[in-house]
């Protein structure tokens, strides 16, 4: 094999998810060996977000702020304070949430141009569609485009208010609640919230 | 000048991809407990892969998955660091990618485990309590600085020389990060919620009324 050939070769190599995977792998043993991390840390993080820190949060949230006026409005007031009535605990990524709200004329979109700021306490981690560089740089510039790849379509005479989060705050959306749906409890409500639409990228349907 | 401090408002890019799961691969949720662990213990902060993501040519930027990134990002940090060495992070390496079913080693330290979790309720609020006297008041209009090319920026490339009216000025004083070069965010300091027409900031988009809103760090603004 020449040297060339070579050099591709283990370019390859170096980008496949095999490679990837017996780097992660080895990283973790050497931080094991070095006792920077426990033997139960990454099974202990991985369930953390699984049931602990997810959007489960944030539906909850906006089923509650749909069913009670008065903790919306405190909820858009302070929603740091607002989540802890529901004994909610905020935290890393989330230490000053700002929750806004779509109504009938104004919808809301979130997004960080220059990362991947995103309100964990309330919706965990960020899926992959916020993270593309592909997303951010479009959704400033032509939202009604990028909407439209999610499949959603707002009203002609809708404005939309985006927030590009580079400092402190991380911003969470309540959509609209969708009609038909009175009457409903709590749970039934938050099963119709989907990450997407509490960052603007969806809408909430019964 | 880095493109990743420029990427609102890059036209021509096509869909954008609709993927809606956290992890694709196994190894991404195994590299992010690794990364949260870092955190947890302080060994880095957000700014350090910040700093390595902005860093990278532009072009392999767009090209790798965000993790594959976070990857390459991690290691460089690491042994640069002295925290582990290119010689045996290669060697294990090398045994893993030889032996995919081999155990991983059966030692570590388990206090570190909930001091990451406790960590995530705890945060790490860039909130601190100065006595600050803010430049501008709401409502009034200030222009966002062409600030000089950094290592580091938290300033969307996009606002700069654009001009809008301040909605909040955010109680108290904000410190950004105080262990990476940027253009003048390492020292806390007021921010204001600013509000821009997109049509101010593009002026060949359709009139539709919206509106962008960004947290913008004093250092950045000056009145209009």
């Amino acid at each position: 094999m020449s040297d060339d050939h070579e050099h591709e070769h283990h370019h390859h190599l170096r980008e496949s998810e095999t490679y990837y995977a017996a780097r992660t792998k080895a990283l973790e043993s050497l931080f094991r060996e070095k006792g920077l991390i426990g033997t139960d840390t990454v099974d202990r993080v991985i369930n953390f977000f699984e049931h602990e820190m997810g959007p489960f949060n944030g539906a909850k949230v906006v089923a509650k702020a749909w069913t009670d006026p008065a903790f919306k409005a405190r909820l858009l007031a302070d929603a740091n304070k607002a989540i802890a009535e529901l004994g909610m605990r905020d935290g890393i990524e989330g230490e000053n949430l700002k929750v806004v709200e779509n109504v009938p004329g104004t919808h809301n979109v979130v997004c960080c141009t220059l990362c991947s700021c995103w309100p964990w306490p309330l919706l965990g981690l960020p899926p992959y569609w916020f993270k593309d560089p592909v997303f951010r740089a479009r959704v400033v510039r032509e939202p009604r485009g990028v909407l439209s790849d999610f499949g959603v379509t707002l009203p002609d005479e809708s404005k939309i208010e985006i927030w590009d989060s580079s400092a402190q705050v991380r911003y969470f959306v309540i959509p609209e609640r969708p009609t038909g749906t009175e009457g409903w409890t709590e749970e039934k409500l938050a099963a119709l919230v989907s990450t997407e639409a509490m960052q603007g990228l969806g809408l909430a349907t019964a | 000048m880095k493109v990743q401090h420029y990427l609102g408002g890059i036209e021509n890019l096509g869909p954008v991809s609709v993927e809606k799961r956290v992890f694709v691969e196994p190894w991404e949720a195994q590299l992010f407990a690794v990364h949260t662990t870092m955190m947890g213990t302080g060994i880095w902060a957000w700014p350090d892969l910040r700093v390595l993501a902005e860093s990278m040519n532009p072009l392999d930027y767009f090209k790798y998955r965000y993790y594959i990134k976070w990857l390459g990002g991690m290691c460089k940090f690491l042994i640069s660091r002295n925290y582990i060495s290119e010689k045996e992070l290669e060697a294990k390496t090398k045994y893993y990618l030889e032996n995919p079913e081999a155990a991983q080693p059966n030692a570590g330290n388990n206090d570190v485990t909930e001091r990451v979790i406790e960590y995530f309720y705890t945060g790490a609020n860039p909130y601190r309590d100065v006595a600050v006297n803010p430049i501008f008041k709401v409502g009034d209009t200030v222009r966002v600085k062409d600030m000089p090319p950094a290592v580091h920026t938290r300033l969307p490339g996009y606002l700069r020389n654009r001009t809008g009216v301040v909605e909040t000025v955010y109680k108290g004083a904000y410190l950004y990060a105080d262990n990476v070069p940027t253009d003048g965010i390492c020292t806390a300091q007021p921010v204001y919620l600013v509000k821009f027409k997109t049509r101010d900031l593009w002026d060949d988009i359709p009139d539709k009324g919206d509106v962008l809103y960004n947290d913008c760090f004093e250092v950045y603004l000056e009145a209009a």
